[in-house]
């Protein structure tokens, strides 16, 4: 099971949620893809993609205005 | 200083602050309540809402704070445009709005606790916002109108002019997400 952080501190949307489509595209059934983002409306748009493609999602809020999207590749 | 700290602590798992203060409210909540107030600001100024003109304006006064002169520009010559500009800024109904706006976010950030200063990630992306935000600014005003003026209050308003120009800024959208991914991502 791999996991594999993508950094989007400062990234203006659509960019964050573009990168995570691509990387989780690239990525196996089971592996750990973990998006870290400062931007509240990703921090609403990349879940909701995520879960409407029926992926386990989990959002962290590291810091002031940083969040960790977190989210398991299932199919 | 510990008492305090346990206070806001307390605070930040307080359910009434969770639902008010932190979790975003619902698309339709923000739905609501900018109907709302766009009724208000239309009932109090007389105008509908919008952003656009504002900043036209307060390029006029800068322009002219550092000597120039617009009084023999078309799109300021209107009597009404004139009279704005005459009166001065501080008794700007729209600037008032704008920069409640900004106050407004500013204090919704910091009751989330989710207020942060962004860093520049690279030049590229000064590039890329200067040149949207030219063109966004330029668009606005051949528009007369940015997605709040044009689109929102224009299809509140029940004009045709506001799906025109929504149609518009969807295929805008489309071409600059397209171009955004490949060239400055």
């Amino acid at each position: 099971m791999n996991e594999k952080v993508i950094d989007c501190l400062g990234e203006a949307c659509p960019v964050p949620l573009v990168k995570a489509q691509n990387e989780l595209k690239a990525m196996t059934t089971g592996d750990v893809l973990i998006v870290q983002i400062d931007h509240s409306c990703a921090m609403k748009n990349v879940p909701e993609w995520a879960r409407k493609d029926g992926h386990n999602v989990e959002v962290e809020e590291v810091d002031d205005g940083e969040w960790e999207v977190i989210i398991e590749k299932v199919k | 200083m510990e008492a305090t700290k346990a206070f806001f602590n307390k605070v930040r798992d307080n359910d009434i602050y969770k639902q008010w203060f932190k979790s975003p409210l619902t698309y339709v909540a923000g739905a609501v309540l900018l109907s709302l107030f766009q009724i208000i600001t239309l009932a109090v100024t007389g105008n509908p809402w919008g952003v656009s003109g504002v900043f036209a304006n307060w390029g006029a006064w800068v322009y002219e704070a550092f000597g120039g002169s617009v009084d023999k520009w078309y799109y300021f010559s209107s009597t009404g445009a004139q009279k704005t500009l005459e009166a001065g800024i501080l008794n700007h109904a729209g600037t008032m709005r704008n920069l409640g706006i900004i106050v407004g976010a500013l204090f919704a950030t910091l009751m989330a606790s989710q207020f942060k200063i962004k860093k520049i990630k690279s030049k590229k992306q000064i590039v890329a916002a200067v040149i949207g935000g030219l063109l966004m600014g330029y668009g606005a005003r051949i528009a007369f109108g940015c997605n709040i003026g044009a689109l929102y209050s224009g299809i509140a308003s029940l004009s045709l002019s506001g799906w025109v120009f929504a149609f518009g800024m969807f295929f805008g959208a489309v071409v600059g997400s397209k171009l955004l991914v490949k060239f400055f991502m």
